[in-house]
C-alpha cells in the first residue's frame, strides 16, 4: 500500500501539469499570432514591392500574385541614386558615431574620474542642453552652417548630431561605476590620465562603447528634420530624405514605393537579424533615451 | 621663488584643474558652436522680422505676439496636444503590454520570434514607416479599409478625414515605437527579484493582484520616465505628417513642426519660424520639468 502511494499521488497531478503546458502552449499561439499581425505592415510592404502593378490595386487585396516581378525594385535602382543615398547614410550616421564617441569619451572620463572646480555644474549644464530639440535651433543652425560654408555637407549633419549631450552622460554613468583599483595601480606606477584612459578604461568600456555606438548609428540613420533642411542637393540625400524625394515623384505608385521601403530597410533587416541578441541589449543598456 | 615661465606652463598642464578641462574641451566647444550658440541666435533671430531675400527689421516680441493671433498657429497647437494625447498611451500602453507578455512568456521557445518581431518595425525610419502606413490607410486599395469594409463596416478613409487623420498618424507612430518601450520595461521588469513575486504567490496573491500591486507599483519609476520621453517626441512630430498627409486634408494634421518647417523654409519668414521654434521648446521645457517634478528624478540628474 505504502508503496503505491507515491505513484497515485503522481497519477493524480499528471492532468492538472498536463492542463497547464496546454494553457501555455495556447498562450504561446496567441502571442504568436499577435506577432504576425505586428507583421503584416511589413510582409505586406514585401508583398506589394514584388507584385505586377496591376494586382497591386485589386480588391480584395490580393496576398498570393500570380507572379513574382522585380520590375518595382529595379526601377528604383536603375532610375534613383538609391545606391548613393545608402552611401550617404552610411557616411552620415558612421561620421556621427565615430566623432561622438570620440569627443565623448574624454569628457565623460573628465566628469567622472577627474576631480576638479566646477565639473558638476557643467555636467548639469550639459545635461539640462538634452531637452534643446532640434526645432529650436533649426533656423538659426541653417544660418550658423550657411556662414561657416558647411550647407550641403556631410559635415552639416554629423556635427550638430555630435553636439548631443546623450554619449557624456552614458559614457559618465559607466565610468563612474568603474572599479578604481586598476586606476590607482596606473596611478601609482606613474601613469597619467591620458594613459589611464587609454590603458586601463578604454579596454574595459567595449559593451558601454558598443550600446552608444549602436543608439548613436540608429539615431543619425533615421535622423529626418534637420537631414531634409541641411542636405537639399540630389547627391547628399540620405536615406530617409531620397524615399521623400521618391514620394514626391511618385505620389501613388505604391509598387515603386514599397520596392524603395523595402530596400531601405534591407541593410537594418540584415543587422537585425545577424546581431539580434546585442542590438536588443544595447538598446536596454541606453536606458529609454530617445533623442 | 620664481618659476621659470616653461615650467610653470608645465606644471600647469599637469594640475588637475586644467587637465580636466582639457579633456572635456574637444566635446565642450562642439556642444558651445552647434547647441547652446543656435539657442541665443535663434532667440536673437526671433526678435527679427527676418526675411533671407529681404532683409531684417528688430520688431521685439511682435513674432510672438503675432503668433497669438493667428488662427494657424492655435490650430497647429491643438494638433499637437491631440497627436501626444494619442500617441503616448498607444506607445506606452502597448509598450507595456508587449513586455508583460514576453516577461509572462518567460523563456519559452519562439519567445525569441515574438519579442523581435515587436520590436523591429522601431529599426525603420520614419520615412519606410509613412509610406507603409500611407499605402495601408490608402482609401481605395488599402489594406485596412478593405478588410473593414470586407466585414461589412463603413470606416472613414482615414488619412483623408480629418476627424481621423490625427488618431491614424499616431496609431501608426504606436506600431512604430512601442517596441521599443516594449524592450526598456522588459529590462525594468528583470531588474525585479524574483522572490518579490514567490513571496506574493505563497501569501496566495492571485495574479491580477500581483500584476496591479506589485509589477505595476515597482513599474512605476520606469513608465513615468518613459512617459516624460515620449512626450518630448511627440511633440516634435514631424516626419510622419509630412510624409503620410503634409498637414492635410486641408490643415487638419499640421502640427507645430510642420507649420515651423513651412513658416521658415516655404514663406521664407525666419523669425516667425525662430519664434515657433522658442514656442515648442517653452512647452517641451514644461512638460519635462513638470515630469521630473512629478518624478522627483532630480538624484539621477544631478550627479553624484
Amino acid at each position: 500500500m505504502a508503496r503505491h502511494t507515491p505513484s497515485l499521488s503522481r497519477m493524480a497531478r499528471r492532468p492538472r501539469i498536463r492542463w497547464r503546458e496546454v494553457q501555455a502552449s495556447l498562450e504561446m499561439a496567441a502571442l504568436f499570432s499577435l506577432a504576425i499581425v505586428w507583421l503584416v505592415p511589413v510582409l505586406w510592404m514585401i508583398d506589394t514591392a514584388f507584385k505586377p502593378t496591376p494586382e497591386i490595386f485589386t480588391l480584395p487585396p490580393r496576398w498570393i500574385p500570380s507572379r513574382f516581378t522585380l520590375e518595382h525594385v529595379l526601377e528604383v535602382l536603375q532610375d534613383w541614386p538609391f545606391l548613393g543615398w545608402l552611401t550617404n547614410s552610411l557616411i552620415v550616421a558612421g561620421g556621427s558615431t565615430g566623432l561622438s564617441l570620440a569627443i565623448s569619451t574624454p569628457a565623460a572620463y573628465s566628469f567622472a574620474r577627474l576631480r576638479w572646480r566646477g565639473r558638476n555644474l557643467l555636467f548639469l549644464v550639459f545635461i539640462s542642453s538634452m531637452l534643446i530639440p532640434w526645432q529650436v535651433n533649426a533656423v538659426p543652425l541653417y544660418f550658423l552652417m550657411d556662414r561657416l560654408g558647411l550647407l550641403n555637407s556631410y559635415a552639416a549633419v554629423v556635427l550638430p548630431i555630435s553636439a548631443m549631450p546623450i554619449g557624456v552622460f552614458l559614457l559618465r554613468q559607466f565610468f563612474v561605476n568603474f572599479p578604481g583599483e586598476l586606476e590607482d595601480a596606473a596611478r601609482l606606477d606613474g601613469c597619467s590620465s591620458l594613459g589611464v584612459l587609454v590603458r586601463i578604461i578604454l579596454p574595459n568600456s567595449i559593451p558601454a562603447f558598443v550600446a552608444l555606438g549602436l543608439y548613436m548609428f540608429i539615431f543619425a540613420w533615421n535622423e529626418f528634420f534637420w537631414s531634409l533642411i541641411a542636405l537639399q542637393r540630389p547627391e547628399l540625400l540620405t536615406l530617409p530624405i531620397g524615399l521623400k524625394a521618391l514620394q514626391g515623384a511618385h505620389d501613388i505608385e505604391y509598387g515603386l514605393l514599397l520596392a524603395g521601403a523595402f530596400l531601405a530597410s534591407l541593410p537594418v533587416l540584415l543587422v537585425f537579424l545577424l546581431f539580434r541578441q546585442r542590438v536588443i541589449r544595447g538598446m536596454t543598456l541606453t536606458g529609454g533615451i530617445k533623442g | 621663488m620664481r618659476l621659470h615661465p616653461r615650467r610653470l606652463f608645465s606644471r600647469l598642464l599637469r594640475s588637475r584643474q586644467v587637465e580636466g578641462v582639457l579633456f572635456v574641451l574637444p566635446y565642450g566647444a562642439i556642444w558651445a558652436l552647434f547647441l547652446l550658440w543656435p539657442v541665443i541666435y535663434g532667440f536673437y533671430i526671433s526678435l527679427f522680422k527676418w526675411q533671407p531675400l529681404l532683409g531684417s527689421e528688430f520688431i521685439g516680441l511682435k513674432n510672438y505676439a503675432n503668433l497669438l493671433q493667428d488662427a494657424r498657429f492655435w490650430n497647429a497647437l491643438r494638433n499637437t496636444f491631440w497627436f501626444a494625447a494619442l500617441a503616448m498611451p498607444l506607445i506606452i500602453g502597448i509598450g507595456l503590454l508587449f513586455a508583460l507578455f514576453i516577461w509572462g512568456s518567460g523563456r519559452r521557445r519562439g519567445g525569441g520570434f515574438i519579442e523581435a518581431s515587436f520590436f523591429w518595425p522601431y529599426l525603420l525610419n520614419v520615412s519606410i514607416v509613412s509610406i507603409i502606413w500611407k499605402w495601408l490607410f490608402d482609401p481605395d486599395f488599402g489594406l485596412i479599409l478593405a478588410y473593414l469594409r470586407g466585414i461589412g463596416l463603413d470606416p472613414p478613409v482615414f488619412l483623408n478625414d480629418p476627424l481621423w487623420v490625427v488618431p491614424a498618424i499616431a496609431f501608426a507612430t504606436g506600431w512604430w515605437l512601442a517596441g521599443y518601450r516594449m524592450v526598456v520595461f522588459r529590462a525594468a521588469m528583470e531588474d525585479i527579484p524574483d522572490t518579490v513575486f514567490e513571496l506574493a504567490e505563497l501569501d496566495g496573491a492571485n495574479p491580477v493582484v500581483r500584476l496591479f500591486r506589485i509589477l505595476i507599483p515597482l513599474l512605476k519609476p520606469a513608465i513615468l520616465f518613459s512617459l516624460v520621453l515620449t512626450a518630448i517626441s511627440s511633440f516634435r512630430v514631424l516626419g510622419q505628417v509630412l510624409m503620410m498627409t503634409d498637414g492635410g486634408p486641408g490643415r487638419a494634421s499640421e502640427v507645430l513642426a510642420l507649420y515651423l518647417y513651412r513658416a521658415g523654409w516655404q514663406y521664407l519668414e525666419m523669425g516667425r519660424a525662430a519664434a515657433l521654434g522658442f514656442v515648442l521648446f517653452l512647452i517641451i521645457l514644461v512638460v519635462t520639468l513638470v515630469g521630473f517634478w512629478v518624478i522627483g528624478l532630480e538624484s539621477e540628474l544631478g550627479g553624484r
